[in-house]
């Protein structure tokens, strides 16, 4: 029996969840229009699992991704961390939440402060959460650039973003992100930006601090093939609606909805 | 029929650290109606090459050696007047974010007619009406949508207005610098198959600049795999896919994520690409090179020929010796 099958609660957990973005009525058209980017999605989520959603743009992925990270909340549905409704917190309890749900963000060259060091990005949050001292900050900073793969870290602690790569610099998203050891990772996008030889690695890295830390993630991508790479299951959404959902390899090897099929049909393959 | 040789070709950008060598020493040629895809990392100099191929390159890049021959012109030693008749003509490109490559003021009809206008200057107006009929057509395009303004548009159908444009006036060649980059995959199928298409149907040629190989090799007959602005690989592309012989194209390939991908592929070490402004060496990928020597230090390598249209930039025998060691 797997540790899973023995706790039942998910880590994270959407239950019928909803998302409409409606226009406010204005003096020239008095009647409001509502865009439904997210209808009725259930999600569970268990610790140490990788989950990929997948879908192409404007299909709800980063409005999922966005939900659960409470920059937004939902019109309808409830939202759970380990069994606990997270719908109406706000102040202290939300910013606990914070420091247990962080995000990775697409576009590595817009995700840094530019005016920040390293080390200061990576401290930052927890200096925010009053976690340790600044000797005890220090180090845990320069543990987790050798975790994210910027070792030595003493190296790296007092370069700014511009000096580094576009994989270095998801890299240091990634250390700012794990650097509150958080229970749920939300990953959007995080290598489409990338060079295929630098994407590889990073999902390499993803790997790692899941074993390591026995994090789950959502990886929010396009691509079918990085999900399977990467992820334990998938879900497949199209427009707002979850359209098929299961283990990686099942989905990909016998899709069953029409939609699905034709992702995998259209994933651009060596066919010549 | 040879439409474009390209020889040794160098193009360099000067900025306050020194000259950067961003092309360096690069040689290839195009047959009427073939495609040719470039494949390579950012940085490797492949937008380079396609904004050459356009002159367009910016104030502080210049052509340092080699001559790029069109036809019968040599457009190396074109001036201004010239490039403006000769760009959008005979070549004409699509660039990188299509989404932004459109005057969002001007109805999406009139931007193309500009285009056939300004090169042709004795048709009237009915003829070129009917010929962006015809292009709407081509592209796939519903006539009611002529009158548009670009936001109007998706980003598939403004891929497709711009493939139009670029088709407005006939050009024997056409540069596509990541064309489908920014589109998802399903809308990606739909404008590669329809470029294939409009290439076979006009016998166009085509350059294909991508940094995504799977996509490449879904357009391109030939292909150039480049690596820190040299040359790597050429090739057609079920020589440089199914046979991979430099080790650059391998790492390439074996980084590719592909639906039947094994969960337990090999992770490829890279290094850095070298500094092109401080780099004097011979081969730009020799620090991550597994098959690196010390001749490579001290030699410049060649092309070795694996058949008439397969070479690779590297030492026969190192190349041998990496074949029988795998």
């Amino acid at each position: 029996m797997t540790d899973n099958e023995k706790n039942p609660i998910p880590v994270m957990e959407l239950k019928g969840v909803s998302k409409e973005y409606c226009s406010k009525p204005s003096f020239f058209s008095r009647t409001s229009t509502c865009v439904i980017a997210m209808n009725n999605i259930n999600l569970k989520i268990r610790k140490g699992e990788i989950f990929g959603l997948v879908g192409q743009s404007g299909s709800g992925k980063t409005t999922t991704g966005r939900l659960i990270v409470k920059l937004e909340n939902p019109s309808k549905g409830i939202i759970k961390l380990n069994g606990e409704p997270v719908s109406d917190i706000e102040g202290k309890a939300l910013k606990a939440y914070r420091s247990k749900v962080q995000m990775i963000f697409q576009d590595p060259y817009q995700s840094l402060n530019p005016y920040l060091s390293i080390s200061e990005t990576i401290i930052e949050p927890l200096i925010v959460n009053k976690i340790g001292d600044d000797l005890s900050r220090e180090q845990k900073v320069i543990e987790t650039l050798d975790v994210v793969g910027l070792s030595p870290g003493r190296e790296y602690y007092n370069r700014y973003p511009h000096q580094l790569s576009g994989g270095q610099r998801q890299r240091v998203a990634i250390a700012r992100a794990i650097v509150l050891d958080p229970e749920f990772i939300v990953a959007d996008e995080p290598t489409s930006m990338l060079d295929a030889t630098i994407a590889i690695q990073l999902f390499q890295l993803l790997k790692q601090i899941r074993k390591k830390y026995n994090m789950a993630f959502l990886f929010i991508t396009h691509n079918l093939a990085a999900a399977k790479y990467l992820c334990d299951r998938i879900a497949v959404i199209h427009n707002g609606v979850i359209v098929e959902t299961g283990s990686t390899n099942v989905v990909i090897k016998y899709p069953q909805h029409p939609y699905t099929k034709k992702l995998i049909e259209t994933h651009p393959g060596f066919n010549f | 029929m040879t439409l474009l040789n390209v020889e040794n070709l160098s193009v360099g950008y000067k900025t306050k650290k020194g000259l950067l060598k961003a092309v360096n020493d690069v040689s290839f040629s195009i047959e009427q109606g073939r495609s040719l895809g470039f494949v390579g990392e950012s940085g490797c100099g492949k937008t380079t090459i396609g904004m050459t191929l356009m002159g367009l390159l910016p104030d502080n890049a210049s052509i340092l050696q080699g001559d790029i021959y069109f036809n019968d012109s040599n457009l190396s030693n074109f001036d201004d007047k010239q490039w403006r008749d000769f760009r959008g003509r005979e070549i004409s490109m699509i660039f990188q974010a299509a989404m932004n490559a459109m005057n969002p003021v001007i109805r999406v009809d009139e931007q193309i007619i500009e285009a056939i206008e300004t090169h042709n200057p004795e048709k009237s107006k009915s003829e070129i009406n009917e010929k962006v009929k015809n292009l709407f057509n081509l592209v796939d395009i519903p006539q009611d949508r002529l009158k548009d303004y670009p936001h109007q548009y998706s980003g598939g159908m403004k891929q497709r207005a711009i493939i139009a444009m670029a088709l407005a006036c006939n050009p024997k060649l056409i540069i596509a610098d990541e064309p489908t980059t920014a589109l998802d995959v399903i809308v990606q199928d739909q404008i590669l198959k329809e470029m294939n298409k409009i290439q076979k149907e006009l016998n166009t040629s085509v350059v294909f600049i991508s940094h995504d190989i799977a996509v490449v090799a879904d357009v391109c007959e030939d292909i150039c795999v480049m690596y820190g602005g040299q040359i790597v690989e050429k090739g057609k592309r079920e020589e440089v896919f199914k046979t991979p012989r430099h080790p650059y194209t391998k790492i390439l390939l074996e980084s590719y994520l592909s639906l039947d991908s094994d969960k337990n592929i090999k992770v490829p070490e890279i290094q850095k690409a070298p500094d092109l402004i401080t780099f004097t060496g011979n081969c730009s990928f020799a620090a991550s090179c597994n098959i690196c020597s010390k001749k490579c230090k001290s030699h410049t390598p060649g092309w070795v020929n694996m058949s008439e249209t397969h070479q690779a930039f590297c030492f026969e025998d190192a190349l041998n010796k990496d074949n029988n060691d795998r």
